[in-house]
Order: structure tokens, then sequence, then C-alpha cells
């Protein structure tokens, strides 16, 4: 571990993930659900739900453990190592912070259930690729009646829960939809790391009032807060998923012979090795910054932007050379390397690439005039 | 100063530092990145800062330091970063201190201890050779026992400050039959011996600052020994712990990256997509490595010292320093060509001395080839040959 040293909790939850993750997680896992339709496995997401992870950030009283954001970034760690395509992120971290700050009891019930890991939880809130942040919704729910476009509604399957992001006369809202209900249209696309994403239409879908679950400033907040939270923790995930992939490569590099010598005792590419190595702990320093910066308050912006534009590097740097460190075998669908490659492609780009978050922490820099370091 | 100052909250601690350094750090000084206290600057800066009781933090207090925590060692330096101090290199007390409090005898100490403390000693440390630069173990100066003298012959080079030194701490061989760090001496020398000369080297950044040192039948009694015969390599590498800590801060980085913002406002360039990508992926650079830098100091104050990451945040940070001036280079045109201040945005900078001043950073202290390779024998096991 060396400088990142965890408290008891989060080295408890480590060791759980990694436990369980061991046995049943990783490469052979990833193919499973690759092979699945719906990209969506529901008995490893009820094992989540019973180790306590669907509820990580859940309140006592929707049966939640309520452990906080630092522990939920170890889980996601974890789970980026072992390229889990369960949706932790998008339904966990970011449903489960809105379910955690609404008291309807349609979001009771939901959250009960994604506690337990019956239901997962997504929310659709973007209605542009390539935005960050909350946008100017033109989603809008008017006398009852939901109409707009949302795209890239990740984590998306059939038995799906599903919240909308609108605005509405008195502010934004939270909205539980049905996604049989009359007037919605899905059109699912298969993602790279297995996993399914909605673009879906609402055509005047009716919105009973019991369905909005937060309204106006709180409704603001806690979609500010879950975005946050979500774009950290896939930092996280990306981390983690690097981290494995540089291990990963380098047991390789250890086995392979050339030439006579292992492809671990070439200089040329130690060095590479060093470098991506170094890249991989500036990452895992950024998105704990980002955990601390959204903590305090302090510098929020820059800190969440550097994180995931890093983080997401970090991976799309590590998944290129672990291919041709790999060498012809690291192009086959039969070696690992490429169900890691695969999720990083997806992860990196989804909530933000590089490029845009970096653009976005210069625009924070300077108009925030917030200390670099 | 007889109080405690680690007795002080971190804030009040901070308080009372800036307020003695904004008081009384000369004004021509104030000169980052590119000006070091040379001779007798350096040495009233250590005069100054001994007689009010803030000389030496990270030494112990039975040495005569403060004995500072790391984190009020680290808020030292971010007030004099803050403050925008010129670089104080400080080779006895940040060199050769911690190698006389592990290896020297209680006569080397008493002796020594207190000048570098005073001011009245200044040092300079004689490593690098002509033919032993990344390679240092194969350096060939000789040291030859003859009675109770050693006698030295050979050459030092870019040996930093040596013209205004006062004594030189050297490694010198003493065992030509054995395996190259296992011949190896640590001795100690005054600069005004006889046959012992010094060449300063005039360097692309104007400064003379480097020199060379000539050993011609010099001769320096037994007692000047540090540590046992033939054990230098192992007594070189006595650095505090701390100092590689405090060193691995990201200021160099964080000072020309402000300067760069500089250059882009008073250029105009503020709306200039490509610049500003540029500028946001140094930009992302800078905050990463001092997130990094900020949590590996937090962990070495629980006693976690990561060796990997420690070498990996000077290839870090000297390259950023390096790319940060490049671009400096990129946007400034004509202007990067004068050798003297540009004017732009109010940076009163020579950017020519600026682009120079950040090339040795990646030579000096392990080339950071040299520092790849240590860190790939960490992380991926030695190489075979």
């Amino acid at each position: 571990m060396g400088w990142r040293v965890d408290n008891e909790l989060q080295q408890m939850l480590r060791d759980s993930a990694q436990g369980y993750l061991g046995d049943a997680g990783g490469a052979p896992h990833a193919r499973r659900v690759r092979a699945l339709s719906d990209g969506f496995d529901p008995a490893t997401w009820a094992s989540f739900g019973e180790l306590g992870w669907t509820g990580v950030l859940l309140p006592e009283r929707l049966g939640g453990s309520e452990l906080g954001l630092e522990p939920a970034l170890t889980l996601a760690e974890e789970l980026g190592r072992s390229i889990a395509p369960e949706p932790f992120v998008a339904s966990s971290v970011i449903a489960g912070t809105l379910l955690s700050a609404a008291t309807t009891d349609a979001a009771t019930e939901l959250g009960i259930a994604l506690a337990q890991g019956r239901r997962s939880v997504t929310l659709a809130w973007q209605e542009n690729r390539g935005s960050l942040g909350l946008p100017p919704f033109v989603t809008c729910l008017q006398n009852g009646m939901l109409s707009g476009t949302k795209v890239h509604v990740p984590g998306w399957h059939p038995g799906v829960a599903l919240l909308v992001a609108a605005v509405s006369a008195t502010g934004p809202v939270v909205v539980l939809v049905d996604p049989t209900a009359a007037g919605v249209t899905i059109t699912a696309s298969r993602l790279t790391d297995a996993t399914l994403a909605a673009d879906i239409v609402f055509d005047r879908v009716a919105i009973a009032d019991d369905a909005v679950l937060l309204r106006g400033a709180a409704a603001e907040a806690a979609l500010q807060l879950a975005l946050a939270r979500g774009t950290v923790a896939l930092s996280a995930q990306l981390e983690g998923l690097a981290g494995a992939l540089w291990q990963m490569t380098a047991s390789y590099m250890k086995d392979r012979l050339q030439f006579g010598s292992r492809l671990s005792d070439f200089q040329a590419l130690r060095h590479q090795m060093v470098d991506l190595s170094a890249g991989i702990e500036l990452a895992a320093a950024s998105w704990r910054a980002a955990a601390t910066a959204l903590d305090s308050g302090v510098g929020v912006d820059l800190a969440i932007h550097a994180a995931k534009a890093r983080c997401s590097q970090a991976a799309q740097d590590m998944s290129r050379w672990a291919i041709q460190y790999h060498g012809a075998f690291g192009y086959t669908d039969e070696a690992d390397v490429g169900l890691f490659v695969h999720a990083a492609l997806a992860w990196s780009t989804w909530l933000g690439n590089p490029a845009a978050h970096r653009r976005a922490a210069l625009v924070a820099y300077r108009s925030g005039n917030v200390r670099h370091g | 100063m007889a109080e405690d100052l680690n007795a002080l909250s971190h804030d009040a601690f901070r308080a009372r530092w800036r307020e003695w350094l904004h008081a009384n750090f000369p004004n021509e000084w104030r000169i980052p990145i590119i000006h070091r206290l040379a001779g007798e600057d350096e040495r009233r800066w250590h005069r100054m800062t001994y007689a009010a009781g803030w000389r030496a933090p990270s030494w112990p207090k039975e040495y005569g330091g403060l004995g500072l925590s790391l984190e009020k060692q680290l808020i030292m330096n971010e007030e004099m970063e803050a403050h925008r101090c010129a670089r104080v290199l400080d080779s006895g007390g940040a060199l050769l201190a911690p190698v006389l409090m592990k290896y020297g005898t209680e006569e080397q100490k008493a002796r020594y201890l207190p000048a570098i403390l005073n001011g009245d000693d200044l040092w300079c440390q004689g490593y690098s050779e002509p033919n032993s630069g990344s390679d240092l173990a194969s350096l060939g100066t000789t040291a030859v026992k003859d009675g109770k003298h050693f006698i030295i012959n050979g050459q030092k080079i870019w040996t930093t400050l040596a013209a205004f030194a006062d004594r030189i701490f050297v490694l010198v061989r003493t065992n030509k039959d054995v395996k190259k760090q296992a011949g190896i001496s640590f001795i100690l020398a005054d600069m005004d011996l006889p046959g012992l000369t010094v060449r300063p080297i005039m360097n692309l950044a104007g400064e003379d600052e480097l020199c060379e040192v000539f050993f011609d039948n010099v001769c320096v009694p037994t007692e000047n020994l540090v540590g046992a015969l033939d054990q230098g390599w192992t007594v070189a590498k006595a650095l505090l712990g701390d100092e590689r800590i405090t060193n691995g801060a990201p200021t160099l980085p964080r000072q020309s990256f402000e300067m760069l913002e500089q250059l882009v406002q008073g250029l105009d360039l503020g709306d200039d997509q490509g610049v500003n990508d540029r500028v946001a992926v140094l930009l992302c650079d800078l905050h990463d490595l001092a997130a990094l830098h900020r949590q590996v100091a937090d962990a070495a104050i629980r006693g976690e010292v990561d060796n990997a990451v420690l070498s990996m945040m000077k290839v870090l940070a000297t390259e950023l320093f390096q790319h940060i001036t490049d671009e400096m280079l990129r946007v400034s045109n004509e202007s990067a060509g004068l050798v003297e201040p540009v004017g732009i945005g109010g940076l009163d900078t020579d950017l020519r001395k600026l682009f120079m001043v950040a090339r040795p950073s990646t030579i000096y202290a392990g080339a950071n080839e040299v520092q790849r390779n240590i860190i790939s024998n960490m992380l991926l096991g030695p190489a075979a040959k």
C-alpha cells in the first residue's frame, strides 16, 4: 500500500471486497455478464446487497449501512480492480445519494429495495453527450406530464428503477418513472464494459404526485452531490482498474521470454512501466484529494475535474501499453487484458472524458482563484 | 527562543513564522526559482535564523535544532514559497549534518555542528567527478593513508557553491581491490588547505555556482574520516528522512506555473483554446502532484515512507518544471530569445534563464533515467544483466 493507508473500516471493507471478488469476480465474472443479453446479473447484485455494498451510502432508516463516502470509494477502487460490471456507481452512489435525500414513501420503498440488492436504480440526467455537471434541463414536468429526451442512462436493464431529473414550474425535480408507462420510448445500446446504456424519450408521460421524490433546492443540491460523488467514485474505479492492469502486465512481462531475456528485464520497457505506475500513483492521490475537497467544500470543482481527468487518462494509458506489452496475445479476446481495456473505455468516457475535465479544471482554477495545490 | 514551537497549534506556528519571515526576509532576496543565496548572503541567512531561533527546523534538539514535526517543517517551507523567497541550499545543515549525527564521532559533532548552525562554516559536497556522474560509485579520487594523515589526489566536479565554502565533505577511494561501492570513504577537508584549488564553471543560465575542485596531494588528518574506513558509500546515504519529503515539494513547478499564467494573461491568450488545452494539462499535473506530495507527507508523518514514490515525485516534479518552462517559451514568441526580463503581464523575469534553470533539475540529485532504474528495481525487481 505504501503511502495509501486505510482506516480500520476501509481495511475491513477492502478485505471483504477482495475476498468476495477474488472468488466470484474478476475476468470470469465479466465474461459471464458479457454473455447476458441484459448485461446485468441480478444474483451478483443481490450478493452486493447482502454484503452491504448497494446500501453503503443509504441511511439506516432505509436499511443502509450509511458508511459514508470514503468507504464507498474504497469499494469502488476494489470493484475497479476486478472490473465489476455491476452498476455500483450509477446505482449505489448516484441514485443512492438521491434516495438518501428524499423522504417520500416511494423513495423509502425504493431505497430499502436498493439496500437489499433487490433492485438497481439509475438516474437519467444527461440530455446531450459530453455534458459535464448539471445542464439546464429541457426535460420538463408540467401539469403532471413529463416530456423530454435523456441520453446515455447507465446501468440499463428491464428491471431497473428509473429516476429522471427534470425542470418544473417550481424548479428542478427528481421523479420516479415506470419505464413501461405509455409515452416512454427506450433505445438501449451495449457499452464496452458489457452493460447497457439507454436513450429515452418521454412524450407526455403521466407522473403521479407521489412519484416526485425531490423538489426545488433539495433536488438541485441532491443532484449536484450525486454527480460529484459519482464522478469521484468512477475515478476511484478507474484507478483501481489501472492498478490491477499494471500488475497483470508486470506479471506477464516477468514470465515472457524473448531474445533470451524476460520482457521485464528490458530497460525501455521498465522505464515505461515506471511512468505508467507514476500516473496511477497520481490518480490514486487525485481522487482521494477530490473526496477530501468534497468533504470540506474547498476547491471542489478543480479537484473533481482533475481527478476524473487523471484517473481516466491513467486507465486509458495503461490499457494501450497493456495490449502492447502482452504482444499479439494481448490483441486476442481470449486474453483477459481486453476485458480491462473495454471496461476502461466505457468508464473513462462516461461522466466526462479526460480532455473535457482538464478544460473544466482550468476554467475552475481561473474563475475560482483556488490554489492548485 | 526557549519556548517549545512544537507545542504551538499549526495555525499559531504558521502565523508566528510568517510574521518573522515577512518582517526580516530581505526584499532583495525575494526572487523565486532563479535565485539562490550564495556565500555571504547564505551565511547571513543562517545567522539571522539562528539568532531568532528559527535555524535547523529538522535537526533534533540535542544538536541545537528545533526538532520540529514534519508538519511544521512543511509549514515553514510553504510560507517561504508563498513569500517568493530565493532558494537556500544549506549543504552543511541539510546534507552533512544528518551524516555527522548518525556516523560522526562525539568530537566531530562538537566541532562541526555548532559552526553549521551559527553560519560560521559553509560546506560544499564533493561527490561527482568528471568520469563519475550518474555512476557515482565509480569515482577515482584517492585518499592514501600516511601515518596520521590521508593524502588526497584527484578531481571533483559540479561542486555547488564550492567557491564560497569554508569546508568540503568528499567521497574518496581508499580501496581499489574490492567491489566499487565497498572501497569508498567519507572525509572532511578545509577548503584553504595547500594543494586544494577551485575553478568555477560558467553554466547555461549564466551562473558560476558549480565548480571544479582539484586535490593535489592535499593532506588531511585521519580524524577527519567519518564512519569506518571504506564505509563511505553507506555513510553518504544517511539523509534525514524528513528532508526527502520537504525537498520533494512541487515548489518550482508551482511558482513557474504562476509565472506561466501571468504570461498567458499578459499576452491576452486566455481565450486561445490551443494554449488553454496545453496549460490545462500542466495545471492538472501540478494539482495532482501537489495532492500526491501532501498525502505522501501525511503518510510520512504517520511513519509510512514510500521510497518508490519519493523517487517518483523527484522525476515528476522536475519534468513538470521543464514542461512549464517549455510552455512559457512556446507562448512568448521572440520575447523568449531576450537575455533580459520580458515585462509581460508584470513578469519581471528573463525567460531564457527560467528555461535554463529548469534544465539541470532532471540531471542532478540522481538523473531521472537513473531514478527510473531505481524505481523499476523496486517495482519489478532487479533487472538481469
